[in-house]
C-alpha cells in the first residue's frame, strides 16, 4: 500500500452501515463528477451463495439508475481482512459495471472498493486503478459534504423524455409461439429506428418562465454521434458560445438565477423536455408517387398492438452539449427502458396486457431521483406491488414504515409555473406547515423534536362552519388525518364534523342522536375514528395534572423522532395539537410546539403566528403562568405510524 | 367573417375585358382565392368561367318573363334585355358544383374555390339571389375547404351597366334568407406578386390492417384507403413543422422572400390511425406509401402557421383527390364495360378495377398506383397541379 494523493468525496447524507455480515452496497457516482465522488449507495438485494446475482442486480439497477449516473464501486460490511474484502468489492463492482454497460473493456476505469467495520462503523476506502493490476491503493483522504443537494443541482439538470409507442405485431394464429420472436424483432426495429437519421429530437424547457424566453431546439438524428464513450463527453465552456443548435449546452434551457440554496433539490431542478419526432420531409432516394400494395395473409393471422409508455429521466450537468445528452443519455435510456418493458411483457404477451408505467422518485436521503416501472393492472395496493415497493425500500435503504415510493410520492415533472407554486396546490385551500419559520422556543440547550412531514391547519369557523366552542378536538383530528393524507398513507378525504360523528355512531360508540349535535369529543373518540377511517392505532398517555407533563417530554421527543405524527392533547379542558417538543434533558427545561384549533380568524400565517395560535409554549411562561393547568387532567393521543410502504 | 376582399387587378381586368367582349347575356364561374378567418379578409386571385355542360348547354342563362317574350322581336340585343327589371338567371347548379369539385382538385395549398361570380345586370342579379345562394352552397359542398372551414363563401357580381364589381359574403349555415348575403368591401389591388411560396415533400407510410370482422366484409380498396387517410388526418394536423430548418413556434409573419421549405415532424411510432385494439384477426394488410410534393401560397399579412396548415391541407386534399380520380375512372369503366362483365361473370374479379376490389374476398397480392401530381405554371408563375 503506497501513499497516494487520491481523495474520496462523499456527497450523500450518510453511508448507513447495517450489522448484516454479508451486506454489500453499490457505490453510485457519475461520469460528470470528479473521479471517486460517491453520491449514493444502492444495497445489493439479490445474491447467490457467495456472489451477488449480477444479472438480476443489473436488470433492476439499470431501470432504477438514471442515465448520467453509474456504479463506481462497492462497499462490503465485514470483519475479515480489509484488503481482501476490498478486492472482492472491486471485483463485484467491475462485474456489475460490465453487465450493466454490455462492454467488456473496462480496463482503465477506477473502481472504489470500500470496507466497513460493522462494529465501529468505520469505512476504509481502496481504489483499483485498472483491472490488470492487482494492487489496491488505500485512500486516506475522505471528505464528507454537508450539502450534497447543492453539489448535484448547482450545475446539474434533468432531461425528461416521454415517448408513447404503439407496436403492431402480426402473428400466425396456429403458431402463437412465433409471436415472441416476432415481437422481439419489432422491438429491435424500434431500437434501430431511434438512431435513424430521420428522427428529430425536440428539446424545450419545461418550466413556464424559461419556456417563454428560450425557443425549443431541434437536434437531427443525422447529426448525432453514437460512437464516443460516455466518460469522454466533452464539457462545453460557458464562454464558448456556439451558434450551432446541436452544440448548445443543456444549460441553455436552465434558469440562471438559482441563488437560494433550499432550491437545490431534484424537485426544483431544471428539467429539459425532449420529444422524439420523425421527420417526414427528409430527402430520400426512395421518394416515389403514392402507391398501394395489398398483402393478403397466407394463414390465419392475428394483429396484436402493444402499447408502451416510455418515460426516461436522465441526469446531466449543464455544460454538456444537447446532442451528446441525447445520444449518450436519452437514447440509451429509451432503449434500456424499452428492453426492460419488453422483458416484463414477454412472459404473458398474449394473455395479459400489463399496464407498465415508469415513475420517478426523489426519496429522502438520496440527492438524485430514481426511476421505477410499476405494473398497475391491479392497482398499487396489490400484494405484488407492495412486495415490489418493499424490495425497493430495501435497495435504497429506506424505512419500511412509511410510503415513500407510491405513485403519489412520485416527482411531478409537468410544466411548472414557478411564480405560483407555493400556496394553492392541488385545490387544497388549507394552510400547510404553519410552524415553519416561527420564533424559537427559548429553551437553552434544548433538543427540538418535530412532526415529520406536512399537515394542514384546521381551526374554528373554517369552511363557513360554526364550531366555535365545541369543535376544537374535531379540528385537531382533521389536522392529524391531513398528515396521514399528505404522507400518502391514505387517500381518505379529511372528514367533516358530521362524518366524524357518523363514524363514531357506526362503530357503536355513540347513539344516532349524536350526529349533528355540538357535543365535544376527546382523545379516546379520536383514536376510534383514526382506527375506523385509517386503520391507525394510537398510544395514549394520561397525566392527572398539567404539572406532570414535563415528565413526559422525553417520551414525547421519542415519539416525534420515531413516529413523527402530530399529537392530539385532550382532557379536562381545551384540545390542542402538539407538533413538537424542545427539551433540555439536563436542566429539564422544555417547551411545546402547540397548534391551536381555537383560532377563528382568516388563514393568514402572519396573524396566526403573531397571535400565538401556532407557537412554542413553555410549561410556565415568563409571567409565571402555566400553559397546562395544574388542576386539570390531560390525555395525549399519539397516533402510530402504520407499518406499510 | 370576411369583411374586406382584395381582387388581383391584373387578372380581374383581363376577366372584365373578356366579359365585356362576350355577347353572353350572363355568365357564371368560380372564384379562386383564399378566405382568411384570422384577418377577416378575402383574396381573389382569378375567376374561372364554368364551361358548357356535357350536352353543350351553358351553365347559366337569363330567363325572360312571359310578357317579355312577346317583345322579344323588337329587342334582340342582349344588353338591352338587361334593362328589363323582371328577368332572372337560370343556373345549372349541379354542373357548377361539379366544376368546382374538379377545379378544387387542381388547387394547391392556400388556393381554393371560395365562391362564385356572376356576370349579369343589376336587376337580373337582384331577381336571382335565391338561385345564386343555392349555387354558392352547392359549390361550397363540392369544394369544401378542409381545415377551419369558414361558414361563408363569396358571391361576386360583375354588373355590366354601369360596369361595377360588388362582392357579397354568403353565409352557408342557415337556410337561405335575405340575411344570408351581406355586402363586403371589394377593391382591386396587387395580391399575386406578394405571395410567399412554401414547398414541402411529405413521405408517408401507412399500414392498414384489414380485419376479419363483418363490418369490413364489403370494404373495397378505395374505402380502406379513404378511411385510412381520414384517420391519418388527425395525426398530420397535429404535426409540428420546421420552415427553412427552424421550428415553427410562434405565429410569426414570414419576412424573407423566395421559396421556403417546410419539413413536417410527426410523432415517433405512435400511429393513431391504427385502431386501438389488443388482439384482432386480420386477413391482410394494405401498405400505402409514397411521397407527396406540396405547395402552399401565403399572403403577406398571414402568419407562417397558416402556411403550415395550408400545406397539410394540400397533402390531404392531394391524396383524397387522387382517390376520387381513381373512383371516377372506375365509374366510367363500369359504365362502358357493363356488357363485358355480364358476359364473363365467372371471372368478374379480374374485370373489376383494382380500386373497387373487395379485399376481404381477395386472396392474392395486388398493386395500385395512384395518379401522379404534375405542376404546371399558372398565374404569375405559381403552379397548379394537374392530377
Amino acid at each position: 500500500m503506497e501513499k497516494n494523493n487520491k481523495s474520496i468525496r462523499i456527497e450523500c447524507p450518510k453511508l448507513l452501515i447495517t450489522r448484516n455480515e454479508s451486506d454489500l452496497q453499490w457505490l453510485i457516482g457519475s461520469p460528470f463528477f470528479p473521479p471517486l465522488t460517491i453520491i449514493s449507495t444502492f444495497r445489493c438485494i439479490h445474491s447467490g451463495s457467495s456472489d451477488p446475482d449480477f444479472l438480476k442486480e443489473s436488470e433492476e439497477i439499470r431501470t432504477l439508475l438514471l442515465k448520467g449516473l453509474d456504479v463506481i464501486g462497492a462497499l462490503i460490511v465485514g470483519k475479515s481482512d480489509p484488503q481482501k474484502t476490498a478486492v472482492r468489492a472491486v471485483e463485484a463492482a467491475r462485474n456489475l459495471r460490465r453487465v450493466l454497460s454490455g462492454r467488456t473493456n473496462l480496463e482503465n476505469e477506477e473502481i472504489i472498493g470500500a470496507v466497513a467495520d460493522p462494529d465501529t462503523g468505520d469505512i476504509r476506502f481502496f481504489v483499483s486503478e485498472n483491472e490488470s493490476s492487482a494492487s489496491l491503493d488505500l485512500v486516506n483522504s475522505v471528505s464528507y459534504d454537508a450539502n450534497p443537494e447543492k453539489f448535484l443541482w448547482e450545475s446539474g439538470c434533468l432531461l425528461l423524455c416521454q415517448l408513447p409507442i404503439k407496436l403492431p405485431v402480426c402473428f400466425p394464429v396456429n403458431k402463437p409461439s412465433d409471436v415472441e420472436c416476432i415481437f422481439s424483432r419489432a422491438i429491435e426495429a424500434v431500437i434501430a429506428k431511434l438512431k435513424d437519421p430521420n428522427v428529430v429530437y425536440l428539446v424545450e424547457a419545461s418550466n413556464k418562465a424559461s419556456l417563454d424566453v428560450v425557443q425549443p431546439v431541434i437536434i437531427r438524428g443525422a447529426d448525432l454521434d453514437f460512437d464516443t464513450t460516455a466518460p469522454n463527453i466533452e464539457l462545453l465552456d460557458e464562454a464558448a458560445h456556439s451558434s450551432e443548435q446541436k452544440l448548445l449546452p443543456c444549460g441553455h434551457f436552465c434558469l440562471k438565477s438559482k441563488s437560494t440554496p433550499h432550491l437545490f433539490s431534484a424537485k426544483n431542478a431544471d428539467i429539459l423536455q425532449v420529444s422524439v419526432l420523425l421527420n417526414r420531409s427528409e430527402k430520400s432516394p426512395k421518394r416515389s408517387a403514392p402507391a398501394v400494395e395489398y398483402f393478403p395473409a397466407m394463414e390465419e393471422t392475428r394483429l396484436l398492438i402493444v402499447d408502451f409508455k416510455l418515460e426516461v429521466l436522465c441526469y446531466a450537468v449543464q455544460g454538456i452539449p444537447l446532442m451528446h445528452a441525447i445520444s449518450k443519455l436519452i437514447i440509451p435510456g429509451l432503449i434500456d427502458q424499452l428492453i426492460s418493458m419488453k422483458q416484463m411483457t414477454l412472459p404473458n404477451l398474449l394473455t395479459q396486457h400489463p399496464e407498465l408505467h415508469p415513475y420517478h422518485f426523489s426519496p429522502p436521503g438520496i440527492a438524485h431521483p430514481v426511476t421505477v416501472i410499476y405494473e398497475l393492472s391491479y392497482g398499487e395496493t396489490e400484494m405484488k406491488q407492495v412486495d415490489a415497493r418493499r424490495s425497493l425500500h430495501m435497495r435504497l435503504g429506506l424505512p419500511f414504515d412509511r410510503p415513500l415510493l407510491r405513485i403519489a410520492n412520485s416527482l411531478d415533472l409537468s410544466i411548472k409555473d414557478r411564480s405560483s407554486t407555493s400556496s394553492t396546490r392541488k385545490g387544497s385551500s388549507f394552510l400547510k406547515d404553519v410552524h415553519i419559520g416561527i420564533p424559537s422556543s427559548g429553551v437553552s440547550g434544548g433538543i427540538v423534536s418535530l412532526v415529520q412531514g406536512s399537515y394542514e391547519y384546521y381551526h374554528y369557523l373554517q369552511d363557513g362552519f360554526d364550531d366555535s366552542g365545541w369543535g376544537c378536538a374535531y379540528r385537531s383530528l382533521q389536522t392529524i388525518i391531513s398528515w396521514f393524507r399528505l404522507q400518502h398513507y391514505s387517500a381518505v378525504d379529511v372528514p367533516s364534523h358530521r362524518e366524524i360523528q357518523q363514524s363514531l355512531v357506526d362503530i357503536g360508540d355513540k347513539d344516532p342522536a349524536f350526529i349533528g349535535s355540538r357535543e365535544w369529543i376527546g382523545a379516546i373518540e379520536l383514536s376510534f375514528v383514526l382506527d375506523k377511517l385509517l386503520g391507525v392505532s394510537c398510544k395514549v398517555i394520561n397525566v392527572r395534572s398539567g404539572s406532570e407533563l414535563p415528565e413526559k417530554c422525553r417520551e414525547l421527543a421519542f415519539h416525534f423522532e420515531t413516529q413523527g405524527t402530530p399529537i392530539m392533547i385532550g382532557g379536562g379542558v381545551l384540545a390542542y395539537t402538539l407538533l413538537g417538543v424542545d427539551y433540555n434533558e439536563a436542566t429539564g427545561e422544555c417547551a411545546y410546539l402547540i397548534l391551536d384549533p381555537h383560532y377563528t380568524g382568516s388563514d393568514d400565517v402572519k396573524k396566526i403566528v403573531n397571535g400565538g395560535w401556532c407557537g412554542w409554549k413553555k410549561s410556565v411562561d415568563s409571567k409565571g403562568k402555566s400553559f397546562f393547568l395544574q388542576d386539570k387532567f390531560y390525555n395525549l393521543l399519539l397516533p402510530q405510524r402504520p407499518n406499510m410502504v | 367573417m370576411v369583411k374586406a376582399v382584395v381582387g388581383e387587378e391584373s387578372q380581374l381586368q383581363l376577366v372584365e375585358d373578356r366579359l365585356s367582349q362576350s355577347s353572353a347575356p350572363a355568365q357564371v364561374g368560380l372564384v379562386i382565392g383564399k378566405l382568411s378567418s384570422g384577418l377577416d379578409r378575402g383574396f381573389v386571385y382569378d375567376l374561372v368561367p364554368t364551361p358548357q355542360n356535357d350536352v353543350g348547354q351553358s351553365a347559366c342563362s337569363v330567363l325572360e318573363p312571359a310578357k317579355d317574350n312577346r317583345k322579344k322581336g323588337s329587342n334582340s340585343k342582349p344588353k338591352s334585355q338587361s334593362s328589363d327589371s323582371s328577368s332572372s338567371l337560370v343556373i345549372d347548379k349541379e354542373w357548377v358544383a361539379e366544376h368546382a369539385r374538379q377545379v378544387s382538385r387542381m388547387m394547391v395549398g392556400g388556393i381554393n374555390v371560395v365562391g362564385i361570380y356572376v356576370w349579369a345586370s343589376e336587376a337580373t342579379f337582384k331577381n336571382s339571389t335565391m338561385v345564386l345562394c343555392q349555387t354558392v352552397k352547392g359549390v361550397a359542398e363540392a369544394a369544401s375547404l378542409l381545415e377551419d372551414d369558414l361558414d361563408e363563401r363569396l358571391l361576386i357580381h360583375i354588373c355590366y351597366s354601369p360596369r361595377r364589381w360588388t362582392c357579397r359574403n354568403c353565409t352557408l349555415s342557415s337556410n337561405i334568407t335575405s340575411s344570408s348575403l351581406r355586402p363586403c368591401d371589394f377593391k382591386m389591388g396587387r395580391v399575386l406578386t406578394s405571395l410567399q411560396t412554401f414547398k414541402c415533400f411529405y413521405n408517408f407510410d401507412l399500414s392498414l390492417p384489414i380485419y376479419q370482422e363483418k363490418a369490413s366484409k364489403s370494404e373495397t380498396l378505395v374505402d380502406v384507403l379513404r378511411n385510412g387517410i381520414s384517420n391519418y388526418v388527425k395525426e398530420l394536423r397535429g404535426a409540428k413543422a420546421m420552415i427553412d430548418g427552424n421550428l415553427v413556434v410562434n405565429d410569426e409573419i414570414c419576412t424573407t422572400n423566395g421559396l421556403h421549405e417546410i419539413e413536417l415532424l410527426l410523432p415517433f411510432m405512435k400511429d393513431m390511425y391504427i385502431e386501438a385494439c389488443s388482439q384482432k384477426d386480420v386477413v391482410g394488410i394494405v401498405n400505402f406509401t409514397g411521397s407527396v410534393c406540396s405547395f402552399s401560397f401565403l399572403n403577406s399579412k398571414e402568419s407562417i402557421s397558416q402556411a403550415v396548415a395550408d400545406i397539410k391541407d394540400d397533402i390531404i386534399r392531394s391524396l383524397l383527390s387522387r382517390l376520387d380520380i381513381i373512383c371516377d375512372e372506375a365509374d366510367e369503366d363500369a359504365g362502358t364495360n357493363d356488357d363485358v362483365i355480364k358476359e364473363t361473370r365467372n371471372d368478374s374479379l379480374s374485370e373489376k378495377p383494382v380500386s373497387q376490389l373487395v379485399l376481404h374476398s381477395l386472396r392474392k397480392n395486388c398493386n395500385l398506383s395512384l395518379p401522379r401530381r404534375v405542376f404546371v405554371p399558372w398565374l404569375a408563375g405559381f403552379k397548379r397541379p394537374l392530377c
